[in-house]
């Protein structure tokens, strides 16, 4: 009975595991959904502040902003990286720490030094295994990553920047192309060296001429207008991470749902086969015993 | 062949399939395990048949195992009793030469010159005479080196279910050792296919011992008594070729080795007639006394004072089973048990040791060295951790495992490979000479691996090579 027993313990385990990968593709289907609502709420705003600072920068004014400003020498670099707080979700946390890693060796080779800010545990975690330092890391940005909280972390780097503590400022983070396609790319967010440049809008087609009229300065309105735009591309990332994270982890979940299902019908066959094995097996031998008394 | 002497002679009373009873005076009952012959020919029916009495009845009458063909056989037939068990010609005039389990030679090289003869049936040397000495028996195969390491005089046994590769394990065991073995090897062919024996004394004419010039066969004597055989050739033939290894080790004191292929066809062999001997069937069909002829057999493979045996057999393992009391019985008679593994021949990892499985009594800090014993139960431990790790691999996929886990994975995946190695004997196979790594260098490159300083080559650099430094030169050329 031992192959027995241990097919059906083993089908048993596998079986626990399917219903927390079964919960956790549901969990992950409502939470996905309320990601996405948000991050399409986020892309019509953000769409359109770009597509104001695009009008601005056609304007011909002489755009300038500390922001703006590339450094000449690149010595203190800040490497942002975005990864979730817990697992099961696929190839999610370690594609963007890989991209990380090899970004982190990129941005080493150009600046004198770097400091690593990490948000979320498996980043954390994954960082402290290849014993890599880390300047500060967060887990507060949870699946519905909230403005006033990135805005907080953007106003400090962007401060930073402003001050020349830091001369540049790069993002790790999942990019949400489609449900069917979500990839780790890592942006560099300052110098904001291009307005809108991450959008892909059809800026020829636009008017090429301005609409508006500066009050009270042109200047002012940057002023305004290019510090919103960087929390807003930050608070952008943020927002791809979530639903990026959200949608690989249904698709693994139900990968792995899938998976256990087949796992558990081919124990269920094994274990079948050696029960029914076993039966015949005793039963031939009690029968043999019988003919040979006989005999 | 025993001198015939005529005057003690029954009749043929009975004739069950591969068994017969024979009636005697019941004051001349012949013994247990004395050979009988019967030699007739019946309306051009020839028969020339060796029989072994098994058992007494009672009223004279005595009932015997067949050694041959009972075909033709009728009732009344005279049935001579030998005085003796069967005994084969022993001695140096048997090297060389292929035998049938009655110490006929069936080369077709003429009779067999030889002063001695022994009964096949002999006693196990006594409790003092044996040798403990263990001393570690190197094959060149890394696996095998590492984790179940051969004993000097000592038994091992290669574990296998159907086409995973015994007979080709064997046949390089016998390759590596006996080639560079100085003293005499015997082989004892069970019940295996009779094709397989043809080519390994065709290749064994061809290997050379070491520089010597001469071939291993001259140093070797082979017995066959294989599948078409009736199950009387096959439960005896294991003893024919212990014997002539016996007098070796007892009269000229040099290290013999024996080969079995298959000691499984023993057990078997004795199943097929242990019932029409009239023995209630046991566990799973075969015969009560299985423990106990095992035990007679594998008590006279030992090494004495006088001299050693060093044996490998192969042992098929029904249905892949190995809780099947015929090779579960082989099993505690082992110093080293190699288990093959079916799901290792299906990843095209040969030879398809299973390194969880297999084991060896010396493997251990007392007999190989602290160094050894640590690597391989390092490379156990990993090889332990991806395999409970595979279910959760297969369903939520490796990137769910912790970085710890990761690692494990991404270094058992190598080893798994490493494990492998091109063979002497399977060269016209893999198309690669075969490797021959000494036991130093398997421990190294195993050390190192373990440690991580090979972890950036591919893993399929790692298939078929033999030391670590030949797995980076195949990732160069892989790369190219």
């Amino acid at each position: 009975m031992a192959k027995a027993r241990a097919l059906d313990k083993r089908r048993k385990s596998v079986r626990n595991i399917r219903k927390i990968t079964r919960t956790m593709e549901l969990i992950a289907t409502a939470r996905f959904k309320k990601a996405m609502d948000r991050a399409t709420a986020a892309t019509a705003y953000t769409a359109r502040i770009t597509q104001l600072v695009k009008d601005l920068a056609t304007t011909g004014l002489e755009v300038s902003h500390p922001l703006l400003e590339g450094r000449e020498q690149t010595k203190r670099s800040v490497l942002l990286v975005l990864t979730a707080n817990r697992g099961l979700c696929g190839g999610y946390n370690s594609a963007a720490l890989r991209l990380a890693i090899e970004k982190r060796q990129e941005l080493l080779e150009l600046s004198e030094s770097l400091q690593l800010y990490v948000s979320g545990k498996r980043g954390i975690n994954g960082f402290r295994f290849r014993k890599i330092e880390i300047a500060e890391s967060f887990t507060h940005f949870d699946d519905q990553p909230r403005f006033d909280e990135v805005e907080l972390l953007a106003n400090r780097y962007m401060n930073a920047y402003v001050t020349g503590q830091i001369d540049r400022l790069d993002v790790v983070h999942t990019q949400f192309i489609s449900t069917a396609r979500q990839q780790a790319v890592a942006e560099t967010l300052l110098p904001l060296d291009s307005l809108g440049g991450d959008d892909d809008g059809d800026s020829d087609n636009t008017a090429r001429e301005s609409m508006y009229e500066f009050l009270p300065s042109a200047e002012s309105i940057l002023q305004e207008v290019v510090p919103t735009s960087f929390k807003v591309k930050l608070f952008k990332c943020f927002l791809d991470a979530a639903v990026s994270e959200q949608i690989s982890r249904m698709v693994a979940m139900k990968s792995a749902t899938e998976n256990a299902d087949k796992m558990i019908k081919d124990l269920s066959m094994q274990y079948n086969r050696a029960r029914q094995g076993q039966i015949t097996g005793e039963l031939l031998e009690l029968m043999g015993g019988v003919e040979a008394l006989d005999g | 062949m025993a001198t015939v002497t005529a005057h003690n002679v029954g009749k043929i009373t009975q004739v069950i399939g591969s068994t017969f009873d024979a009636k005697f005076p019941e004051d001349q009952l012949p013994n247990i395990y004395n050979a009988v012959k019967v030699s007739s020919d019946q309306k051009g029916v020839k028969i020339d048949l060796t029989g072994e009495i098994q058992q007494h009845l009672g009223g004279g009458r005595v009932r015997c195992v067949a050694l041959g063909s009972t075909d033709g056989m009728i009732r009344g037939l005279d049935c001579v009793d030998t005085g003796a068990p069967v005994s084969v010609p022993v001695g140096e005039n048997t090297l060389g030469r292929v035998f049938n389990l009655l110490g006929e030679p069936i080369d077709g090289r003429g009779p067999v010159e030889s002063a001695e003869k022994w009964p096949i049936h002999r006693e196990s040397p006594a409790l003092e005479d044996l040798s403990t000495k263990t001393e570690l028996f190197e094959t060149g195969i890394k696996v095998v080196d590492l984790l179940t390491p051969f004993v000097r005089g000592g038994k091992a046994g290669l574990f296998g279910g159907a086409g995973l590769g015994k007979t080709v394990i064997l046949t390089e065991l016998i390759a590596r050792i006996a080639s560079a073995h100085g003293g005499n090897s015997v082989f004892a062919g069970v019940g295996e296919r009779t094709r397989e024996g043809t080519d390994l004394w065709l290749e064994m004419q061809e290997a050379k011992i070491g520089d010597t010039g001469r071939s291993v066969i001259e140093q070797t004597c082979m017995v066959f008594g294989q599948m078409n055989e009736p199950p009387g050739a096959r439960l005896r033939v294991a003893l024919t070729g212990l014997t002539m290894a016996e007098y070796f080790r007892d009269t000229t004191g040099t290290d013999t080795l024996l080969f079995i292929d298959n000691i499984f066809r023993f057990s078997q062999a004795g199943s097929e007639v242990s019932a029409l001997l009239g023995r209630m069937p046991s566990a799973v069909g075969y015969q009560p006394t299985l423990g106990t002829e095992m035990g007679e057999l594998q008590e006279r493979i030992a090494s004495t004072s006088k001299g050693a045996i060093t044996s490998v057999q192969a042992v098929y393992v029904p249905a892949d089973d190995p809780t099947d009391p015929a090779p579960a019985t082989a099993f505690g008679q082992l110093d080293a048990f190699i288990y093959l593994e079916r799901s290792i021949t299906e990843k095209g990892i040969y030879p398809a040791m299973d390194p969880l499985a297999s084991n060896s009594r010396i493997l251990d800090p007392q007999y190989v060295g602290d160094r050894h014993y640590t690597i391989a139960r390092r490379v156990q431990t990993t090889l332990q951790r991806y395999q409970e790790l595979q279910d959760i691999i297969a369903i939520l996929g490796v990137d769910e495992l912790s970085e710890e886990d990761k690692m494990v994975v991404h270094r058992a995946r190598r080893l798994e490979r490493f494990l492998s190695q091109p063979f002497l004997v399977a060269e016209v196979f893999t198309g690669k000479p075969g490797e021959i790594t000494s036991l130093q260098d398997t421990i190294r490159s195993f050390e190192e691996i373990c440690d991580g300083k090979w972890d950036h080559l591919p893993e399929q650099a790692f298939m078929y090579v033999g030391a670590v430094e030949q797995a980076e030169e195949q990732a160069k050329k892989m790369q190219k």
